[in-house]
Parts: C-alpha cells; structure tokens; sequence
C-alpha cells in the first residue's frame, strides 16, 4: 500500500486539479452541473417528447441515470489517459504509478459528490422525500465506487501497454450506455431478454438508484453485494498488475 | 581510496521500445554496458554526446528505470534527480505549485510548508507568488522551479546539465549556489556534455559513448582521452 507521503500527495494533487479545473473556465465549477442537465435535455426531447418513450416522472427518472451514468463514463475514461498523461512527472521522479489513476478517481469522486448533492436537493423539491430507503443509499454507493474504482485502475494499468485501448474503451463505454437503461427501465423490456439485461452492472447499480430515490423501496441487495465484489476484485488485480509494472511504465510512454 | 563507495554499477544495461511497424515492437538498448563506482563526497560528471545515453543513466540512478540487465549496488543511498518545474500546473498560485512541485520531488507536505518563506524570498517573485503562474514569463517560472528544486536535499543529487535559469541575474544566483553545492561535501552526479563545465567542477569522470563506458577516473584523464576521441572524429558530424 502508499505510504503516508504518497497519500498526502494524491490529496493534495486532487485539490489542486479541481482548483485549476474550476480556474481553469470563466463559470469553472458550474460545468460538472451543467454537463448532465445538458444530457438529460437532449434525452427529454429525443425519449420524452419525439419518441413518446417517456415514464412517469420521466425527468428525474433520466436524471438518474445520466449523473449515476456519467460518474462511472467519466472517471474510467479519464483513467484510460491518466498514466499516459503523466509521463512528463514518471521520466523525472520515481512515483508509484498507481497515484495517477487515483487522483483521477478522486477528483471525478469529488465532483459527484457536488453533482450528487445538487440532484438529492432537486428530487426533494419536486416532492421525492427522504424515506427509509436511503438507509441503503451509503451501501450502493460504495458499490458503485468499487465498481468504478476497479474498471479505472484497470484501464489505466493496461491502457499504456496498447495505447489503441483507449479507442476501444470509449466504445465500449458508448454500447454499455445504451444497455444499462438510462432512458428506459428494465422492466419494459422483454422477458425473455430480462436475465442479460442484468448481467450488466451499472443496469442493476441505475435501478438501485432509482429504487432508492424515486420509488423508495430498498434495492435488490444481493446485486449490490456482487456488483461490490466483483469491483473489489478488480480492484485488487488491477492495483497488483499496476504494482508489479511500475518500473515499465516509463518505458512505454517514451514519446 | 579510502573512501567508501556508496553506489556501484556493474555491466548495466537498460531498453526503451521502440515501435517498429504497426504491431511490432523492438527493444532498442540506450544504454549498452555501464560500469563505475561512486564514492560518497564525490562529484562525478558523466560526459558523452548527444544520445550517449546519459539521461537514460540518470534514470537509472534515480531509480525511475531499473536496468535490464547486470547490477547496480546501492549502499542505502537516496538519490534524486533535480527536476526544475515538475508538475506546474499554470492556474494554480506560486505557492500552491512549490507545495505541490516539492512534494512531487519527495519532500513532506510540512517540509515544503516550513520551506514556502525561503522559497520566496529565494525566487525574488515578491508578491506574485500568490498569483497563478499563468501570468507568470517564462524567467519567472524558471526562478520558481529552481527555488522549490534547490530544497531538495537528497544524499546524492543528480543533476542534468543545466546550472543556471532564468534571466541573466537570477542565472548567475543560480549557477553560484549550485556550484556551491557542488564543490561541497555533497555527492553529486552531473551529466554534461561540455567539458569544460565537468573539468571546473567535477573531481572523477564518467565518459559513456553509445551506451558504455569508454573511460572512468580522474577528471583530467577522462576527459583527455574523450577530447582525443572528439578530434579525432570528422567534425561534420556533430
């Protein structure tokens, strides 16, 4: 594991890069806001009103899914370029390479959290209360975090090995998202398609969600103990793999 | 000698890859065949043209890189590689970038916190240390790099080439305390490919060509032999 110096840098780069990034833009941290509500009007258009594919409460329906959505696009996407974009820093000082991606991890983490405040504030607004369902709330976000947490430092470690990767991410990235129900629920699918359906974590992590906020019922438990499982492990893997090529990477991203 | 080596390094090599077509990739060897001894209080200077491998060598020692092959002893040493400007980000303020540069350099939070007046007063950037360095010239961000760098105080200081930054004042106040530094009981490591700077500050030499090491021991001898070399070579090809 980092030793305390490390960890203190990883804090202290994550504050420094949301300051610059907030800097950075003449509305700065406006954007983590505005980049979801920009999404959830294009998917209230096309699904609500075009398309008349639109459920009850459709707006915080989407909502959810676009800013549960875009924390998980978000952090792997900027983890398949993390190690990549350090390689300016990795040729002058010798630095556990695993910092990179979790400083990525913890910026994105930090911007959720606000985007995340922001949308709780709202639903309650338009009458979605606090119910006993939110009990469950801490236990899908870790969850979730595992599983973001797991997919990133994979990407990163491996990524620099066949840079091409990254394109294949960002696809993959686009076919899951039309997968995972964002714009429609599972339960309007049909039956016999329901099971795959659900192999898809992030399917099972959007429904949780909504489980928990709109309907207020609790989620389905056991999908979040293997969706937490399976990030958890990833986790581990990736880190290990990270590890055990620390001294390569510098290699690999000469020029 | 009686001095104590404090670091070794036998037959090392170490490769880049290098992408040859669209699929492949080929092992290019920078540094082939290293061999020397670094004694504590040294100043060693490598010497060697252009893709010698010197920066390679200096990765090595820093520890950036580990070598490929053969052996490199460290007797419990901490090295690190003067790094001026490491990590700038240009919407942060002079002080969140000093904090952030030194620490990236290896120093404590609180080390560097402790350093932020020295560093100051030391890079002359008066009040425009707490603006972002985006509205910084280039001289002035020199000043800063070189101001948080010069705290470093590693058991072996590796250095690379450049001595003084900055405008032509500040390049002089930089060069002067590096040379201190350099000429006191400090071990350090200098890649040059002048040699004169080597043979004004230098007490052993290093000459590594194409990745080996053609000659090492007093500066004088050394760099002899690698200035017979020279001449002897066309001097077209630079």
């Amino acid at each position: 594991m980092l030793s305390a110096h490390y960890r203190d840098l990883i804090l202290y780069k994550t504050q420094a890069d949301l300051r610059a990034e907030a800097a950075k833009t003449y509305i700065g941290f406006l954007w983590w806001v505005l980049d979801p509500l920009m999404f959830m009007m294009i998917f209230y258009v096309v699904f609500g009103l075009l398309l008349k594919r639109a459920t009850p409460d459709f707006v915080p329906f989407l909502l959810i899914g676009l800013v549960s959505w875009r924390w998980f696009q978000n952090t792997i996407s900027h983890g398949a370029t993390a190690i990549l974009g350090g390689r300016g820093l990795m040729q002058q000082v010798y630095l556990p390479k695993a910092i990179l991606p979790l400083v990525v991890i913890l910026t994105d983490l930090v911007k959720f959290g606000v985007v995340l405040g922001l949308m709780l504030i709202y639903l309650w607004s338009a009458g979605f209360g606090v119910g006993w369902s939110y009990l469950a709330l801490p236990a899908l976000l870790l969850s979730h975090f595992l599983l973001i947490l797991g997919l990133t430092l994979l990407v990163a470690a491996i990524v620099p090995f066949v840079p091409d990767l990254r394109f294949l991410v960002e696809h993959l990235l686009q076919i899951v998202f039309y997968m995972s129900g964002i714009f429609f629920s599972g339960a309007t699918i049909p039956e016999r398609y329901q099971p795959y359906f659900y192999l898809n974590p992030m399917a099972n992590i959007i429904e949780a969600y909504r489980d928990i906020l709109l309907h207020r019922t609790w989620p389905n438990w056991s999908a979040l103990a293997i969706v937490a499982a399976l990030g958890s492990g990833i986790s581990l893997l990736a880190y290990e793999f990270l590890t055990r090529n620390d001294h390569l990477y510098p290699k690999l991203v000469q020029r | 000698m009686s001095k104590p080596s404090i670091l070794s390094l036998q037959h090392v090599g170490a490769f880049y890859w290098r992408q040859v077509g669209y699929l492949r990739k080929e092992q290019f060897w920078a540094l082939k065949d290293i061999s020397f001894e670094l004694y504590h209080g040294d100043s060693l200077g490598v010497i060697g043209r252009n893709g010698a491998g010197k920066s390679t060598l200096l990765r090595i020692l820093a520890g950036i890189l580990h070598p490929d092959r053969g052996v490199l002893i460290n007797h419990g040493v901490q090295m690190a590689l003067l790094s001026l400007q490491i990590g700038f980000v240009p919407y942060l303020t002079g002080r969140q970038n000093a904090v952030l540069s030194g620490m990236l350099l290896g120093l404590h939070k609180k080390e560097v916190i402790k350093k932020l007046d020295d560093i100051q007063a030391f890079s002359e950037l008066g009040e425009f240390f707490d603006q972002p360095i985006s509205t910084y010239s280039s001289g002035m961000s020199a000043r800063l790099g070189f101001s948080v760098a010069f705290q470093l105080d590693p058991d072996v200081l590796l250095i690379d080439e450049v001595l003084g930054v900055g405008d032509s004042d500040f390049r002089r106040k930089s060069s002067a305390v590096m040379h201190e530094k350099i000429r006191s009981e400090k071990t350090i490591v200098l890649v040059s490919h002048s040699a004169e700077t080597i043979r004004r500050l230098c007490n052993r030499a290093v000459w590594i060509e194409e990745g080996q090491t053609r000659a090492h021991g007093d500066t004088s001898e050394v760099l002899s032999a690698y200035e017979e070399y020279l001449s002897a070579k066309p001097q077209s090809r630079e």
